[in-house]
């Protein structure tokens, strides 16, 4: 495994990522950064408003309904 | 093989599936398609090594989903861009040149319940085909135009069923490699429109 360790979500993501509901863009707020990548903040949907966590440099895009449905 | 088989066999580390026989036979199957230019999401990324082996040996940009936050910290701390995500869902239409899934596949009663990370990674539902079922429903959507699809299935899954299923949704199906255990063949798919 190479050294390379990821800091946080590239900001590019965000032509790759849509809303996981209706498929429409996201709003990218960043809360902090570290070297030039997101580390925490949030993704909001353009159309539903609907709201992604970004935590530790992972965008959580999991529909709100399945967050908390998981197994510890 | 059985979920407690794997328990037992990695010890108290059950949060996320390490890789074992079918991982690696789908990241080496990646890396002689993979091209360096391509965009590829590894669905199901789990500890990150196909996407992480894909993105080293070929140089391609490879993005990791997975439903498990344990598995999506792993394969974040093995360098893979990681996304929290339900199979392709938060994912734009058009989008990837390739991509890769190691479904969890075995029946429910084949894996034991056991109401964790782990069942979740291995199991898909009664018929082993759910999870594969629910990628193959969406997955068309995300690939860019010549895209493809690489999947692996097992014997235990249903082969065939899955190829059916995949030609329902404009897929043909071409094996890429296989590998044959006492209980299970693991077959590469290939899946293009």
């Amino acid at each position: 495994m190479a050294a390379t360790h990821a800091h946080g979500m590239k900001r590019d993501l965000m032509d790759i990522v849509c809303c996981p509901l209706d498929k429409h863009d996201l709003d990218l707020d960043v809360e902090a950064e570290e070297d030039g990548e997101v580390v925490s903040g949030t993704l909001t949907c353009t159309d539903c408003g609907e709201t992604y966590p970004i935590e530790d440099g992972i965008p959580n895009l999991l529909p709100p309904d399945m967050r908390e449905e998981t197994p510890a | 093989m059985t979920g407690d088989d794997l328990a037992a066999r990695r010890g108290v580390e059950t949060d996320v599936y390490d890789p074992a026989e079918d991982s690696r036979l789908l990241a080496d199957t990646a890396c002689e398609e993979v091209a360096a230019d391509d965009l590829v999401l590894d669905v199901g990324t789990g500890s990150g090594y196909v996407a992480a082996t894909v993105g080293e040996e070929t140089g391609a940009r490879v993005l990791g989903a997975d439903l498990n936050p344990h598995a999506c910290r792993r394969a974040c701390d093995a360098g893979v861009e990681a996304v929290r995500a339900d199979l392709v869902a938060p994912f734009r239409t058009d989008t990837f040149d390739v991509v890769t899934f190691n479904p969890p596949y075995l029946p429910a009663d084949a894996a034991a319940a056991r109401d964790d990370w782990m069942e979740v990674a291995l199991t898909g539902g009664e018929t082993g085909r759910e999870v594969v079922e629910a990628f193959l429903d969406d997955v068309e959507r995300v690939l860019a135009p010549g895209g493809y699809v690489l999947l692996l299935v097992s014997t235990l899954t249903g082969v065939d069923d899955v190829v059916d299923y995949a030609g329902e949704r404009g897929f043909s199906a071409v094996a890429l490699a296989d590998h044959s255990f006492p209980f299970e063949t693991l077959t590469v798919l290939k899946l293009v429109r």
